[in-house]
């Protein structure tokens, strides 16, 4: 029988997770559902659960110096509601699952679950977040990329926890954020897209671009973005084919019973390409 | 004295109040005590004969129920008598029931069933159109000579794909054992369905089984013949152990089990003269029966019946084969299988308008019915068709006209569409008089309350609303004074099943017959009983070898208008807007009709651009609700809903039929202007994202 707690402080909730014998439950609205059992029977888990969503010490939005920080157990619609998130995503938590799904569900949650579809994942990639990672041992930084390791799949040890995540504030000129979903509302992404820029007369002083739903992880090369940083808007339009071809290498979906590969691979490029040119017709 | 209120002036739904609070007691919700559950041990494969099956030692006080504790026959009753209580020998598709597994507590029958192991001699499924076991064929007129005339001949192929009805709850039941017989409270359309399908498998006298409806949480079709097979195993499941017992599928069991709208596969062909007229239609219905028959027979003449839809031709070949697959049963939805004709008659006319370079709606209009004109079975339009002004209407609120101009522009990205329709009311042909043989009763107690005694089913649409009200607006009597309970076979007479829009029309119209001989005979203080049977209108002629004369008394009309956007980088849909008008005789309840048409035109378009259900070597890949995609809120367009005052002279204050008629023209309509909007002719629905992809990329 598995054992499930309910600490009433952060503190308890470390020294539950330093027995190393929990996994964290925070929110619910994919694990809940992953370990459903037959109607009025308890929930499957497989592994003892530490619920943490009442933990008010971790349910906060708070400024300092250029960056946001976002506690674990803040839901999806205290932050799609503050004043200091940036408007991408909002972008993103206006039509991010379901009004019931964002009142129970969290940033940080979606970012442990590390589904390749997290619409909100996506976003954490663009800000290139990190992520405040703590035990009774220690206390690490870890940046996003390097935290989601693949579908499921995450760099965190047993007895730690995703304490907050944080990011630095944007200056872009525009940010874009386009998700693909089967309906518009209640879907799981087939495929999203996230971008933003920031120009210097014609010049490119700053690009982010992320795509989602299209590889085991999100998409998000900085090396790219390194080179196009500099381009004036006559060069981007020069290397536009060549940067498409670049993230089309990057571009590896699946076929599933939501959609099929040559769908989400051509309007990840159709995406990619229209943000391209809206930069190039700016000028 | 005051002045009788006109009947169609919405009131409350007197159902909504209980829903809302939570207070309805669905199935789920009923606990007897002692009551055991029931889930089902289901094949693996397609198409096989089961070598073993192994079962692990059993703890005490659990049972198994399977083909050999089924005291009469191992079929479930109904139209084609093919379709067993339990998989015996064979199993012909994934999902297929082969035993029960029965006790008290869930999270062990769980395990039990997942320790169950059956070996197989796996046999090569089909899954294309080639085994065909029904077949249907009518004629009007002389196709052959048309066609061999014709100045031009236009032939196209449409394909439809499933549609699961996503009811709310799922299906159930819980019943228990009662005087020497078993009583079945369930999620159900058609009591009486259930009772004769579970007096067959137990061999049973009419006294031993009663069947109750319990609140049922939408059907549309989708607990029309189905219910019968799970309410059989629970009652040899009764029999055998003598306990009440539960069984509830859960969604994910639901959506792959049960049935659904058949995939079909349609051929078109015109003969057209040197006025550009439609001489002769020549059609072909494929549909995918899945592993049983069950009523898909009744499906493909719905189908068929439909296939000049609301245009009179002269000359009709129709006919049709139901094909058998080895994949789960196909069976009622909403519509039919007028739904799936209805797209293919509509796409047609449009593309043969467009290969004749001439103007669709001219074109269309050119073949529009009138009064007086003979149907696709030679019967006759005896009532009149205001098409005619519904179009006019329909046309001025769309600005129709004016925005198919602005949309041909291929940089709008905008598409309207019109469809136009027709729906027969109550059993095809000689249906009503020969099969169900209705029968109504209203009992006036001593405390002069009125009971409506009537097997039809609430599921949403209504009837425990219009009904009352329409007795006591008949009498002028408080509605608070008129009592309609859930039909309980132990009181209530075999009015029919809860399908085919024919519950007003003709359920509808006994009562109001009987309420007449109520007032006539009405003695205060005392208890007074009337009853009305079904009579055919003597002018109703049909020959059903041939599929010749009136298939139906009467046919309700419709047009449904829209307008879509569509992302030229994701190839998205958007629905902008609806327009929609009908002719359904007379609303008995504005409001309820007006209901019907909001979610009957969101189920329509859902069909025709968003709902995806396929199988993959026979299993169902759409699972769940997160999956399989029925259109929200958000995905609803604005609808603006017009209904026309058109009494038909048998019906209830002059009502015909309403819950098909607002589903079946939703996804030409949006098939159409999705066309329109990408400049591509459209043979396939659901037009997804996907498709839309493809067609503009095969240029």
């Amino acid at each position: 029988m598995v054992e499930n707690k309910i600490p009433t402080s952060y503190n308890e909730a470390l020294k539950i997770l330093a027995t190393g014998s929990y996994q964290v439950l925070n929110g619910g609205t994919d694990l809940m559902v992953r370990y459903r059992g037959w109607s009025e029977t308890r929930v499957k888990f497989k592994k003892n659960m530490l619920h943490i969503h009442n933990l008010d010490e971790l349910n906060y939005i708070t400024s300092k110096d250029e960056y946001i920080h976002i506690g674990a157990t803040t839901t999806h619609e205290t932050i799609l509601h503050h004043p200091l998130i940036p408007e991408i995503m909002k972008k993103c938590l206006r039509v991010f699952a379901s009004p019931a799904i964002r009142n129970m569900g969290t940033l940080v949650g979606n970012i442990g679950n590390a589904s390749p579809a997290g619409d909100a994942v996506l976003i954490a990639y663009l800000l290139e977040a990190r992520l405040v990672v703590e035990s009774l041992r220690h206390q690490r930084e870890v940046p996003i990329e390097d935290f989601i390791k693949g579908p499921g799949s995450i760099a965190l040890a047993p007895d730690e926890i995703i304490k907050e995540i944080y990011f630095k504030k944007l200056n872009f000129n525009a940010t874009y954020f386009t998700k693909v979903g089967g309906r518009q509302s209640d879907a799981i992404s087939k495929v999203m897209f996230a971008a933003g820029y920031r120009l210097d007369a014609d010049k490119i002083v700053d690009i982010r671009i992320a795509i989602g739903a299209v590889s085991p992880t999100i998409i998000k090369d900085k090396t790219i973005e390194k080179s196009i940083k500099g381009y004036t808007l006559k060069n981007l339009s020069n290397q536009k084919s060549m940067i498409l071809s670049q993230y089309a290498a990057h571009i590896n979906p699946i076929d599933d019973q939501r959609s099929n590969k040559h769908y989400r691979k051509k309007v990840a490029l159709n995406l990619l390409e229209a943000f391209l040119n809206d930069i190039i017709t700016r000028s | 004295m005051k002045e009788k209120q006109n009947i169609s002036v919405g009131i409350d739904n007197v159902e909504a109040a209980d829903k809302i609070a939570g207070l309805a007691k669905y199935t789920s919700d009923i606990v007897i005590e002692g009551m055991l559950y029931a889930k089902t041990v289901r094949s693996t494969i397609p198409r096989g004969t089961i070598r073993e099956i192994k079962i692990p030692t059993l703890p005490k006080g659990y049972y198994t129920v399977d083909a050999t504790d089924i005291p009469g026959d191992n079929i479930v009753g109904m139209l084609r008598d093919d379709w067993p209580v339990f998989a015996a020998h064979h199993v012909n598709h994934i999902g297929e029931p082969i035993m029960l597994i029965v006790r008290e507590d869930k999270a062990i029958i769980t395990e039990i069933v997942n320790k169950i192991t059956i070996t197989y001699d796996e046999a090569e499924p089909t899954f294309d159109f080639t085994d065909s076991c029904e077949q249907l064929s009518f004629q009007k007129g002389n196709t052959k000579k048309a066609f061999k005339e014709a100045k031009k001949i236009i032939d196209y192929t449409y394909e439809t794909g499933y549609q699961e009805q996503t009811y709310i709850e799922p299906q159930g039941f819980i019943g228990y054992p009662e005087n020497d017989g078993v009583t079945l409270i369930g999620s159900i359309q058609c009591p009486y369905y259930v009772k004769h399908a579970v007096m067959q498998t137990l061999g049973a006298s009419e006294d031993l089984v009663r069947v109750i409806q319990a609140t049922v949480g939408g059907a549309f079709g989708g607990k029309e013949e189905f219910p019968s097979l799970m309410a059989c195993q629970l009652a040899v499941a009764i029999h055998k152990i003598a306990r009440p017992i539960k069984m509830i599928y859960e969604r994910e069991e639901d959506m792959e089990v049960t049935t659904k709208r058949h995939p079909a596969k349609i051929t078109m062909s015109a003969a057209i003269d040197a006025d550009n007229r439609v001489m002769a239609i020549k059609s072909h219905v494929g549909l995918d029966g899945g592993a049983y028959i069950g009523l898909s027979k009744v499906v493909l003449s719905r189908g068929m019946l439909a296939s000049t839809n609301a245009y009179t031709i002269e000359n009709v070949t129709a006919r049709g084969d139901v094909y058998r697959t080895n994949t789960v049963p196909n069976g009622a939805f909403r519509g039919f299988g007028a739904p799936q004709m209805i797209f293919a008659i509509e796409m047609f006319m449009h593309h043969i308008a467009k290969d004749l370079n001439i103007d669709p709606l001219t074109f269309r209009k050119a073949h529009m019915v009138k009064q007086g004109d003979l149907t696709a079975t030679s019967g006759v339009f005896r009532d009149p068709v205001i098409m005619n002004s519904m179009l006019e209407e329909v046309l001025k609120q769309s600005n129709y006209i004016e925005k198919v101009k602005q949309y041909q522009h291929p940089e709008s990205n905008k598409g309207i569409g019109m469809s136009w329709f027709l729906h027969g009311f109550g059993f095809t042909g000689s249906g009503e008089k020969d099969k169900i043989k209705a029968r109504v009763r209203l009992k006036k107690d001593e405390q002069d309350n009125v009971h409506i005694l009537i097997a039809a089913v609430d599921m949403g649409q209504g009837p425990k609303t219009t009904m009352r009200k329409l007795v006591a607006n008949l009498l002028d009597y408080p509605i608070e004074k008129v009592i309609f309970n859930n039909p309980d076979t132990r009181y209530v007479p075999d009015s029919g099943p809860t399908v085919a829009s024919r519950t007003m029309m003709i359920v509808g119209g006994l009562l109001a017959r009987a309420t007449k001989k109520l007032q006539d005979q009405w003695v205060a203080h005392q208890e007074v009983v009337t009853e009305e049977s079904y009579e055919q209108p003597s002018y109703v002629q049909w020959d059903n070898e041939a599929m010749h004369g009136d298939a139906y008394p009467a046919y309700s009309w419709g047009i449904n208008v829209c307008e879509v956007e569509v992302d030229r980088q994701t190839y998205e849909v958007r629905v902008r807007n609806m327009w929609n008008i009908y002719d359904v005789g007379k609303a008995i309840d504005e409001r309820i009709v007006l209901g019907q048409a909001d979610g009957g035109q969101a189920q329509g378009i859902g069909y025709g651009y968003l709902e995806v259900m396929n199988h993959r070597e026979g299993k169902i890949m759409q699972k769940n609700m997160t999956d399989y995609i029925i259109p929200t809120a958000a995905d609803t367009p604005p609808m603006e809903n017009t209904l026309m005052d058109n009494p038909y002279p048998l019906g209830p204050y002059g009502a015909k039929g309403v819950g098909e008629l607002t589903l079946v023209g939703g996804a030409p309509a949006v098939a159409l202007a999705i066309e329109q909007a990408i400049g591509k002719k459209v043979h396939t629905i659901p037009v997804t994202p996907e498709r839309i992809m493809e067609l503009i990329d095969n240029e």
